[in-house]
C-alpha cells in the first residue's frame, strides 16, 4: 500500500521539480541587475501585467548594529526616514535648521546637569526642561507635518511602511507605474539628505510602540526575556525595538552618526518589480541615486556568542494563559546544515501533517497551538531553533514541555519516513511558485537573497539544497543541535495569590 | 585631538555638501515632475454561468503561474447561530473540513492534500461562509475532487467536533489576554447590544450545548447548490473547466427553501465611557465608536473621503495630531467600517501609555468634533481624493482581486460597476459634502468609548470624559451538570 502510494506521489513531484527549473529560466529573462559607481545595487524585475510597480529598499543594517547604550537606534532611524529632507517637510529650512540646532544646545545643558546624578539641581533641571520644550516648539513651528507621507499617499502610493529587524532594515511601497520617477526622487532624497525633524516627538512614538509590542503582551515580554537570556554576548540579546531607558535617552546626533556610518551606498540594495523597463530604471537611478556619495562599508559585528555551558531558564510572571518556548542554539544561515534544519522545521510543524500539530494538538489535545521556527531572531549570525506551545485549558506547561521533549527525542532516534520527507520538499517547491506573483514579494525576496547569499538566484537554487537533504541528515542535525545544554526554556507562570500582579484578570 | 578631528569632519562635510549641491541642481523638485498618463488597465471579464444544479460559477483564466485556485461563498453566517448555541456555525465550518467525508477521514485528507502541496479550507464569517482551494495545475483534478467531497459529503466525525469544541473552550479562556482584542470585542458588543448575534460573545455553556445533530442540520440547511457561488481562477481553459465542473457536480442537487435575510440590526445608541480593567499592561487600548452604515448609502463616498482626512494613513488628522505632534500614540486611526448588507461600525482606534489615556481619548474626540464644525481644507480634500483616485489601479492589479471583488458584489447583490460609480462619486465630493455627512451621520453625543487598561496609572480620571461604566471581563464557566466527561 505504501509503495503504491509513493509511486502515485512521485508523478506530481517530478513535474513540479521540472517546472521550477523552467520557471527560473523564464524568470532570468525578466531580471536585470546593475550597480552604480557609488556601490548601490539595483535589481529590476519586469512584470508588465498591470501598470503598477513595487519598490523595496533593503539596508544591510539592523538592531545588531545598535551602539551599546542606544539599543533600538536602527529602528529609531527607520522612523526618521519618513520625516523629509531640506526641501520636503519644511516651511523655511534655514530657520528650521537653526531652531533644531538650538534644541540640541539646550539639550546639551540638560544632559550636563543630569550627569551630576544625585547632585543635580532640581530647579535647574526644571528650568532647562522648560527651555527645551520651548526650543522644540519653535523648531516644530517650521514643520510641514508628514509631507513625505502625503506625497506618497496622494500620488496613489500603496502599503507604504518600513520594518527594522535584527539583521536588516526594509522600506517599501507601490506606485502606479506612471509615478516611477517620483519614487526615485523621494527614495534617493531621504537617504541622501534626511532631516531628523521632530526627533524627540518621534522618540515618544517609538516608546509607545515598545509599550504596545512588548510591555502590554505577555508573549512579547516572554520573547524579550528569552533573547536576553539565551544570548549572553551577541546583540541578538536585545529586542529590535530596544530597551525602554535607551529609547528615552536617544539624542539626535547619535542617530545622525548611526545614519552616516551605516547608510552608505554599498550597504543598500534596491528592488523594483512590476511595469518597469530596465533602461529607464537605470537612467533614473543614475540621475537620482548617483547623487549619493560612496563611503566605506562599516565592519560587520564581530562578537561571537560563546558556547553555552548549560541549560538556561527565563520566566515571566503573568496572569495571562500560559506560553512556553524551548530554544536551542543553531549556526547561522550559511552553515552547511542550514538546509537540513529548514527541512527539520517543516517536518516538525508545517501544516496539519507536521509532527507537533498531529501529536500535541490533534491527537493528545494538550495544546491549543504549537510549532517550531528554524531561525530566530535572525539568520546572519548564529541564532535559535525554537519550539513554542500554547497549552490547552486544563493542561499544564510542564506536561506540554515533556511532550515536546519526547518529540525531540523521537526526531533524533527515528528516521523521518520517505513520504513525509517528499511531502516537505514538494511543499517548499510549491511555496516558491506561489510567491512569484506578487510585485512586492518579489522585490523584497530578490533583495534579501542577493544581500544574504550574493545572488538572487539562490531563491530558486535553494530548492536543490532542500532536495539533497536525507532522512539521515534530518536526524543528524536534530542530534547535533537540539541539545539540552545549549537550550533556554522560557515560560510564563501565574503569580501566587496575594502578590502584586494577581487579580489582573 | 578631538577638536582637530571635529574640524576635519566639518571641512569634509562642507566639501561634500558643495559637491552634493552642484549635483542637486540637475535634479528637479517633486513639484516639477510631470507624469505621463497611466497605461490603460486591462480589466478581465470573468465568464459567468449557472450549473445544472443551480450553483452559480465565475471563471477567470490567469496563465502566469501553473496554479489553480477557487473560492465558494455560501449564503450563511454566524448571524444564523441559535441564541442558545452561539458558535454553532463556526464549529460546523471547522469540522466540515476536519471531520472528513464518507470515504476518507479528515486526517487522510490532510495527508493527501499536503502531499501535493494543495489546500482546501472552510471558514465561517459574519454574513458569508467560504470553502476555498488551491493547487498546482497538474494536481487540479485531485484538488477539485477533494473540494467537491468536502462541500457535498462531509461526515462530521464526532471526535473532530469534540476537538474543535475543546479548542474553542481554550480560546475563550485566552480571550482576555490581548488588550486590543478586548477593546475590539467590547465595542462591538456595546454598539450592537449583547442580546443578538451582532454583539454577543460565545461562552462556555453555548459550546457545551452543541451536538453533532445540530452541526449536521446547520450544514443541510445552508449548503445546497442554489445557495452557493463559486469562483475559479488560474491556469486552465474556460470551456474545459466549465465542462469539468458540470461533471463534478452533476450528482449533487439537494434542495432547500431559500435562505432568509440576515436579522436586522435593532441596536440603540449606548453613549458613555466603558472601562475594562487590566493590570498587566503599560498602555491603554481605546476605541470610540458608533453604528455606521452600508456601502449602498449615497453618502458613503463622501464619508470615506471624510475618514481619509480624519483617520486613515500617515497623513490623517488623528495621526498628525496625536502621533506626530503630541507623541501620544504609535497606533491611531479611524474607519467608517461600512458593511455590504447591514450597518457596520465607525471606530477610532488607538493605544497610548496609561498616564495619557484621558488626554489621548479627549484629543481623538476633539478631532472628530472639528470634522463636524469646520470644513476641511482644500489641500486635505485634494490629498484624500487624490489618494483614492490615483491608487484606483491597485483594485485591478491581479486577476484574483478582480474576480473576488466581482464575486462579493454578486453575492451581496451589488452592480458589477459599483466600484466605478464609487470612483465617480469620490471625484465629485466637495468640502461642503464632507461637513454635511459628518454632521448628519456622526453624533458625538451618541459615541460609545471603550478603554482597556490600568486605571491606577491613568493621569486624569476617565470621568473627565463622561460617566464611566465598568465592563465585567469575567468568563462564565460551564455549569457542572454540562461539563463534558473526559
Amino acid at each position: 500500500m505504501r509503495f503504491r502510494l509513493s509511486l502515485f506521489l512521485l508523478l506530481p513531484c517530478l513535474l513540479a521539480a521540472q517546472s521550477v527549473v523552467e520557471l527560473q529560466k523564464s524568470f532570468e529573462k525578466k531580471v536585470t541587475e546593475f550597480t552604480l559607481a557609488n556601490g548601490l545595487h539595483f535589481i529590476v524585475i519586469e512584470r508588465h501585467e498591470a501598470p503598477v510597480v513595487s519598490f523595496h529598499t533593503y539596508v544591510n543594517v539592523g538592531s545588531v548594529d545598535d551602539p551599546s547604550g542606544e539599543t533600538g537606534l536602527a529602528h529609531m532611524f527607520e522612523h526618521m526616514a519618513f520625516k523629509g529632507t531640506p526641501s520636503i517637510g519644511t516651511k523655511n529650512w534655514p530657520a528650521e535648521k537653526a531652531a533644531m540646532d538650538g534644541v540640541e544646545q539646550v539639550y546639551d545643558r540638560l544632559d550636563a546637569e543630569r550627569n551630576k546624578g544625585a547632585r543635580a539641581d532640581p530647579k535647574k533641571l526644571e528650568a532647562i526642561s522648560n527651555q527645551l520644550a520651548a526650543a522644540m516648539e519653535k523648531a516644530d513651528s517650521f514643520v510641514e507635518p508628514n509631507e513625505y507621507d502625503r506625497l506618497v499617499e496622494s500620488n496613489g502610493g500603496q502599503d507604504m511602511n518600513a520594518s527594522t529587524a535584527e539583521d536588516s532594515t526594509n522600506y517599501f511601497y507601490s506606485f502606479p507605474s506612471n509615478r516611477i520617477e517620483l519614487w526615485f526622487l523621494l527614495e534617493s532624497s531621504r537617504f541622501l539628505n534626511p532631516v531628523f525633524r521632530e526627533f524627540y516627538k518621534e522618540r515618544d512614538v517609538v516608546r509607545e510602540e515598545r509599550r504596545m509590542r512588548v510591555e502590554s503582551s505577555s508573549q512579547g515580554k516572554l520573547i524579550e526575556a528569552l533573547s536576553a537570556t539565551a544570548f549572553a554576548a551577541h546583540p541578538y540579546h536585545n529586542e529590535a525595538v530596544g530597551w525602554a531607558s535607551d529609547i528615552e535617552n536617544f539624542r539626535r546626533p547619535g542617530a545622525e552618526r548611526f545614519y552616516r556610518q551605516h547608510y552608505v551606498p554599498a550597504n543598500i540594495t534596491l528592488g523594483i518589480a512590476g511595469d518597469v523597463y530596465p533602461s529607464e530604471a537605470r537612467r533614473l537611478a543614475e540621475k537620482y541615486f548617483g547623487r549619493l556619495v560612496a563611503r566605506p562599508v562599516p565592519s560587520q559585528y564581530r562578537t561571537v556568542e560563546p558556547i553555552q555551558e548549560g541549560e538556561k531558564t527565563a520566566t515571566i510572571s503573568s496572569p495571562a494563559q500560559p506560553f512556553v518556548i524551548l530554544a536551542y542554539k543553531r549556526p547561522d544561515r550559511h552553515s552547511p546544515d542550514a538546509a537540513a534544519l529548514a527541512v527539520l522545521d517543516s517536518v516538525l510543524s508545517d501544516g496539519r501533517t507536521g509532527i507537533i500539530y498531529k501529536d500535541m494538538v490533534r491527537d493528545k489535545q494538550i495544546a491549543l497551538g504549537a510549532g517550531s521556527a528554524a531561525e530566530f531572531p535572525g539568520g546572519k549570525y548564529p541564532s535559535l531553533f525554537l519550539f513554542y506551545v500554547l497549552p490547552s485549558s486544563g493542561h499544564t506547561s510542564e506536561e506540554n514541555r515533556q511532550e515536546l521533549d519526547r518529540i525531540i527525542q523521537q526526531v533524533k532516534t527515528t528516521k523521518v519516513d520517505d513520504e513525509t520527507l517528499q511531502r516537505v520538499k514538494t511543499k517548499l517547491r510549491a511555496g516558491l511558485i506561489r510567491s512569484l506573483n506578487s510585485n512586492a514579494g518579489l522585490a523584497s525576496a530578490l533583495c534579501s537573497y542577493y544581500v544574504n547569499y550574493g545572488d538572487w538566484r539562490k531563491l530558486f537554487t535553494e530548492l536543490d539544497e532542500y532536495n539533497k537533504v536525507t532522512a539521515d541528515d534530518v536526524a543528524r542535525v536534530a542530534n547535533t543541535y537540539l541539545v539540552k545544554e545549549h537550550r533556554t526554556v522560557a515560560y510564563t507562570y501565574v503569580p501566587e495569590a496575594g502578590s502584586e500582579k494577581e487579580g489582573a484578570k | 585631538m578631538t577638536r582637530r578631528a571635529g574640524f576635519m569632519t566639518g571641512f569634509l562635510a562642507v566639501l561634500l555638501a558643495t559637491v552634493g549641491l552642484a549635483q542637486t541642481q540637475t535634479v528637479p523638485s517633486y513639484r516639477q515632475l510631470a507624469y505621463p498618463p497611466l497605461k490603460q488597465v486591462k480589466i478581465p471579464d470573468p465568464a459567468s454561468f449557472t450549473l445544472k444544479n443551480g450553483m452559480r460559477v465565475l471563471l477567470l483564466e490567469d496563465h502566469e503561474l501553473p496554479l489553480i485556485n477557487g473560492l465558494a461563498l455560501i449564503r450563511t453566517g454566524n448571524l444564523f447561530d441559535p441564541p442558545d448555541k452561539r458558535g454553532l456555525s463556526g464549529v460546523m465550518a471547522d469540522v466540515l473540513r476536519s471531520g472528513g467525508t464518507s470515504v476518507k477521514t479528515g486526517d487522510q485528507i490532510d495527508e493527501e492534500l499536503e502531499n501535493i502541496a494543495a489546500s482546501v479550507e472552510s471558514s465561517m464569517g459574519e454574513s458569508s461562509a467560504s470553502i476555498s482551494f488551491s493547487g498546482l495545475k497538474e494536481t487540479s483534478g485531485t484538488v477539485l475532487g477533494v473540494f467537491k467531497a468536502v462541500m457535498t459529503d462531509p461526515a462530521f466525525r464526532q471526535e473532530k467536533i469534540d476537538l474543535t469544541i475543546s479548542q474553542a473552550h481554550s480560546g475563550i479562556d485566552r480571550r482576555n489576554d490581548d488588550p486590543q482584542g478586548i477593546a475590539e470585542r467590547e465595542i462591538a458588543s456595546i454598539l450592537y447590544g449583547r442580546d443578538n448575534s451582532y454583539g454577543w460573545n460565545i461562552e462556555h455553556p453555548d459550546l457545551a450545548r452543541i451536538q453533532r445533530s445540530d452541526v449536521q442540520a446547520f450544514y443541510r440547511r445552508y449548503y445546497f447548490p442554489k445557495n452557493i457561488m463559486l469562483a475559479v481562477y488560474g491556469d486552465f481553459s474556460t470551456p474545459e473547466m466549465k465542462e469539468q465542473l458540470e461533471k463534478l457536480f452533476a450528482d449533487w442537487s439537494p434542495e432547500q427553501p431559500p435562505v432568509p435575510a440576515f436579522p436586522p440590526v435593532t441596536a440603540k445608541p449606548a453613549p458613555g465611557v466603558f472601562l475594562a480593567e487590566k493590570a498587566d499592561v503599560t498602555q491603554t487600548f481605546f476605541s470610540l465608536g458608533l453604528l455606521s452604515g452600508t456601502l449602498r448609502d449615497p453618502d458613503y463616498p463622501a464619508l470615506e473621503v471624510a475618514m481619509d482626512v480624519l483617520g486613515s494613513g500617515f497623513t490623517s488628522r488623528l495621526m498628525s495630531q496625536i502621533r506626530t505632534k503630541m507623541g501620544l500614540a504609535y497606533s491611531i486611526g479611524a474607519g467608517w467600517g461600512a458593511a455590504y448588507d447591514h450597518p457596520g461600525t465607525f471606530r477610532i482606534v488607538g493605544s497610548t501609555k496609561s498616564p495619557s489615556t484621558t488626554d489621548a481619548i479627549l484629543a481623538a474626540r476633539s478631532e472628530l468634533e472639528k470634522m463636524r464644525t469646520t470644513e476641511v481644507s482644500e489641500q486635505e480634500l485634494k490629498t484624500a481624493k487624490d489618494a483614492v483616485l490615483n491608487s484606483f489601479v491597485f483594485f485591478f492589479d491581479s486577476p484574483a482581486k478582480t474576480l473576488s471583488r466581482v464575486l462579493r458584489y454578486q453575492y451581496f447583490g451589488y452592480p458589477n460597476d459599483f466600484l466605478f460609480e464609487y470612483q465617480k462619486k469620490v471625484a465629485a465630493v466637495t468640502r461642503a459634502d464632507v461637513l454635511r455627512v459628518m454632521k448628519q451621520h456622526v453624533d458625538p453625543a451618541n459615541l460609545s468609548i471603550v478603554a482597556v487598561g490600568n486605571p491606577k496609572d491613568f493621569g486624569k480620571p476617565l470621568t473627565e470624559i463622561g460617566r464611566v461604566e465598568k465592563i465585567d471581563l469575567s468568563i462564565p464557566p460551564v455549569p457542572a451538570a454540562m461539563a463534558p466527561v473526559k
